[in-house]
């Protein structure tokens, strides 16, 4: 911020303040005035659980011998997972899903994955996002959707992401969405603001990087505007724990009630690279996950919104069947899927993966998840869901 | 027609901004006035000879792990040494970053830095996975040691390191059950890349690299420890160690060669590859903002550091004095690093700064955390810098920098989970106020030194400050931007500077020079 007297003189140049350009004004009111643009359709809360959720210790085969057999020592025990299906029991921890699955609003999908599938935490990410397993492309499926469906929507943050690193899922040449890690860093005082406002209109030159950076300079200053009308009155409808993941879904949930023109959220979990003595870790981060969803939808429920709110869990992938030496598990194959909202069909959308038909030590998927993504563009958003994924996905009957 | 380098202030003054956080008109000059190939040759020569920062004072050689846990340890003490050691780690991982940061700010041979941080998001390791300090500072001094020497000997340094050892899990890898962690990361991020190998290879190549270990130094006394403990609490020392006896001995095939191979016949393997050649020239290219639209660049660079062997110098100066470095699409238009912004900012403004934890947090902040880069993978870079979150912590520099004062928000919106809570609620509430407190220890203890910044309007200038608002704003653009100011850029400067009394005019000039776009790009 500038001192006082740097503030006082800056209002006195009447050309600083003067001249805030019109379509700045136009954003930076957008939310405050103009309620014809507030959001009341549905949204999507991407989790992405990074590092590789182990998906067998996640959605536990308790009835399987072989499953046992292969994780003598980190193996859940039969007697303190969570029983929520004749073949399936969910890990210990993760008692606020059970619940939400108990009323109706979980869906669980097991055994996801993808044909040749990729071990690298990134490609198989890059797969996750951009849903092209087949090559390398530089758009992510929600970016694509945006693109596809949503051109007519005024808003430049389509999607908002709390992280740090852009998740590839919203990337696209006419990108939509915002990143940030902390949204209390979105506030500077009037002066310092228009100056930057007019140091960074539009201009366009030879140099793409440089018409990059002012287009983005001018997002960032008018979004600043936006957030912090969203999250004035810090209203919320639960508890949420006092960490990381469980607060960035409680400010969601603040944005998604102030109806801010924002489609699809993104927030990360990560440390789920569990190579080494995953059985504590694990536990804390399936704790969290757990906690966090609840709280969340309890919050929704409560302010209103949750029939408009679906969330939905990936990784990039689920972990190698046996364990390993170190008591942990290396990378692997096809994963467990959550989702979760009021319009969710509850229930195990899927048959348990068969431990005595592995592929090199790795499970084979039975369910792809371009079938899940399909399904929510479909059914969630009425999108044209084969022209966002390139293809026709089998139906998956998840969402009412 | 073979392009040739206009060598000229302009072009020396775009070499600085790469190699060296931004140089002053008056060394551009000076550049200029040389031969392009003697004046890369001795920055290479000068960074090569750069006497290393002494190291910090709480390095212990040999390292000794206060957390052991013997079976006479009650569990009042275990608790009472694993907080003590907590404590010191987060202290010794701040001074870290200070350490690096004064260091950079300061040295008289930058290249140095540059390419110890280019080594830093190569060959990573995340502090938050690492539960001893002491094993990021030996990478960094290797990375330091060899960053513009040979890339074999670089990548044995880091191999056989500690924090490689416990970051990618070669610690515990044995015959039985090798740990696939770090052939994986070997192949894909560290060497050949992807595309280059297959998963065969990473499982021959664990195989190769089981057997080591971290230990005491050799005939140290031991003392043995609880059985079960996990690493943190058994650990002996930081030594790399091979246990014979738990080395797969036979035979593996590794990118087509086959043998009784170890870690030294695997390391020299894929060093020697020319895929690798390929891989870091890309990664070189790509660092040092060159345009390569066609790879020539690249198999330019590739070859040379196919023929001397891995002279990562060699290799750096093929790029320096290419072309391609110097075109039109390569000027002024490599997006800055956190780093480089911040030590950019404070060596070109002459700002008298001694690193602090606050300072440090900046860099953090604006996503580029000394000693903790987002994963393995390390900084992507370019565009990837920027985002509306990024760019709005970027617009907060001014203040840390000429206010000494730092902006909410520097820290993610609350601390990670790290382990379950009990369902009980009040030994629940009891854990997670220990852990906010923990926490709010954590942000105390950093923000203790708050920052330690002072700016000097005539040193910022060099001691010439222009009278006339049209001639200082010219001044310092041309100082502290490597393209030309936009018309709305001076415009807006020099309205703010004509109407503020003298002694504020530089100070407020700069404080909005480092929020605009230009400043953003080197």
């Amino acid at each position: 911020m500038l001192p006082m007297i740097d503030r006082r003189r800056f209002l006195s140049v009447g050309a600083l303040t003067a001249t805030v350009p019109g379509f700045l004004a136009k954003t930076g009111s957008l939310l405050a005035d103009d309620k014809s643009l507030a959001n009341k359709e549905r949204v999507l809360v991407v989790v992405q659980l990074a590092g590789g959720n182990d998906g067998l210790n996640t959605l536990i085969p308790f009835r399987d011998d072989a499953y046992y057999k292969a994780r003598p020592k980190i193996g859940i025990a039969r007697t303190k997972s969570l029983k929520i299906a004749d073949d399936f029991a969910l890990h210990p921890e993760v008692g606020d899903l059970r619940k939400l699955y108990d009323a109706g609003e979980l869906a669980v999908v097991p055994n996801v994955g993808y044909p040749n599938p990729n071990r690298s935490h990134f490609r198989a990410t890059e797969i996750w996002e951009t849903a092209t397993p087949e090559k390398d492309v530089l758009t992510g499926w929600v970016g694509r959707y945006f693109d596809a469906e949503c051109r007519g929507v005024p808003s430049p943050m389509l999607g908002l992401q709390l992280g740090e690193k852009p998740a590839m899922t919203f990337a696209h040449p006419k990108g939509r969405a915002v990143t940030l890690t902390n949204p209390s860093l979105f506030k500077w005082d009037d002066a310092t603001g228009q100056a930057m406002e007019r140091l960074n209109r539009v201009a366009t030159t030879d140099n793409p990087q440089l018409d990059f950076l002012q287009r983005t300079g001018n997002d960032t200053l008018s979004l600043s505007r936006k957030i912090q009308d969203a999250l004035k009155d810090g209203k919320s409808g639960a508890e949420y724990a006092p960490f990381n993941f469980s607060q960035s879904l409680k400010v969601v949930a603040q944005m998604i009630a102030a109806e801010v023109p924002t489609r699809v959220y993104y927030v990360s979990l990560g440390g789920f690279d569990t190579h080494t003595t995953q059985t504590g870790r694990h536990a804390g981060l399936l704790q969290e996950l757990s906690q966090g969803i609840g709280s969340f939808v309890a919050d929704l429920k409560a302010l209103g919104h949750l029939d408009r709110t679906l969330v939905m869990s990936f990784s990039e992938f689920g972990r190698r069947v046996s364990e390993n030496e170190q008591q942990g598990t290396d990378h692997g194959t096809a994963g467990v899927m959550f989702l979760a909202g009021g319009k969710v069909k509850a229930g195990v959308h899927g048959s348990r993966p068969d431990l005595s038909d592995l592929d090199e030590g790795d499970l084979k998927f039975k369910t792809d998840f371009r079938s899940v993504y399909s399904a929510v563009l479909k059914d969630w958003f009425a999108a044209d869901a084969s022209k966002v994924l390139g293809a026709e996905f089998k139906h998956l009957p998840i969402l009412a | 027609m073979k392009p040739t380098v206009t060598w000229d202030v302009a072009a020396a003054s775009h070499l600085l901004s790469r190699t060296e956080f931004g140089g002053t008109p008056k060394r551009s000059e000076q550049l200029a006035a040389r031969n392009l190939h003697d004046v890369v040759a001795a920055l290479l020569d000068e960074a090569k000879a750069a006497v290393p920062p002494p190291k910090p004072g709480w390095v212990k050689e040999p390292w000794v792990n206060t957390e052991r846990v013997y079976p006479e340890t009650t569990p009042m003490e275990r608790m009472e040494n694993h907080r003590k050691a907590g404590e010191r780690q987060t202290r010794e991982r701040n001074e870290l970053r200070c350490w690096w940061l004064d260091h950079m700010i300061r040295t008289p041979a930058p290249l140095r830095e540059v390419m110890t941080l280019f080594w830093h998001g190569h060959f990573t390791t995340e502090a938050k996975r690492m539960f001893v300090a002491q094993p990021l500072y030996t990478q960094n001094a290797a990375t330091r040691t060899h960053a513009l020497g040979n890339f074999r000997d670089l990548l044995e340094a880091v191999t056989l390191d500690a924090a490689m050892i416990m970051y990618l899990n070669m610690e515990d890898s044995d015959a039985k059950k090798p740990n696939e962690n770090f052939a994986r990361e070997l192949l894909e991020l560290f060497t050949v890349g992807i595309g280059n190998y297959s998963e065969r290879d990473i499982k021959e190549i664990a195989r190769a690299l089981t057997g080591w270990t971290l230990d005491a130094p050799p005939g140290t006394a031991k003392r043995p420890t609880v059985a079960d403990a996990s690493r943190t609490f058994c650990r002996d020392g930081l030594v790399p160690t091979f246990v014979k006896e738990k080395h797969d001995a036979g035979e593996k095939t590794v990118l087509g060669k086959t043998g009784k191979f170890g870690v030294k016949e695997v390391l020299g393997i894929v060093a020697a590859h020319p895929a690798t050649a390929r891989f870091v020239s890309t990664k070189l290219i790509t660092y040092f903002g060159a345009s390569d639209p066609r790879n020539e660049l690249r198999d330019r660079m590739a070859a040379k550091f196919g023929q001397t062997k891995g002279d990562i110098a060699a290799t750096l100066a093929v790029l320096l004095t290419s072309p391609e470095f110097f075109a039109k699409e390569s000027r002024g238009t490599l997006i800055k690093s956190p780093v480089h912004l911040l030590v950019g900012a404070c060596r070109l403004l002459n700002l008298d700064v001694t690193a602090t934890p606050s300072l440090a947090q900046v860099t953090a902040a604006m996503g580029q955390e000394l000693f903790n880069p987002p994963n393995v993978k390390g900084w992507p870079g370019g565009r990837d810098w920027i985002s509306s979150g990024s760019l709005a912590v970027r617009y907060h520099l001014p203040e840390a920098l000429f206010d000494g004062k730092e902006p909410a928000g520097f820290e993610p919106i609350a601390t990670d989970r790290n382990f379950a809570l009990p369902a009980d609620e009040k030994a629940r509430k009891e854990l997670i106020a220990r852990i906010q407190n923990f926490d709010k220890k954590r942000r105390e203890e950093r923000k203790k030194d708050g920052f330690k910044v002072t700016f000097d309007p005539a040193k910022a200038l060099d001691g010439a400050v222009p009278e006339k608002a049209e001639a200082l704003v010219a001044a310092l653009t041309t100082k502290l931007f490597v393209v030309a100011p936009r018309p709305d850029t001076t415009a807006v400067l020099t309205e703010v500077v004509k109407d503020l009394p003298a002694a504020e005019r530089v100070k407020l000039a700069c404080r909005l020079i480092l929020t605009t776009p230009e400043y953003q790009l080197a």
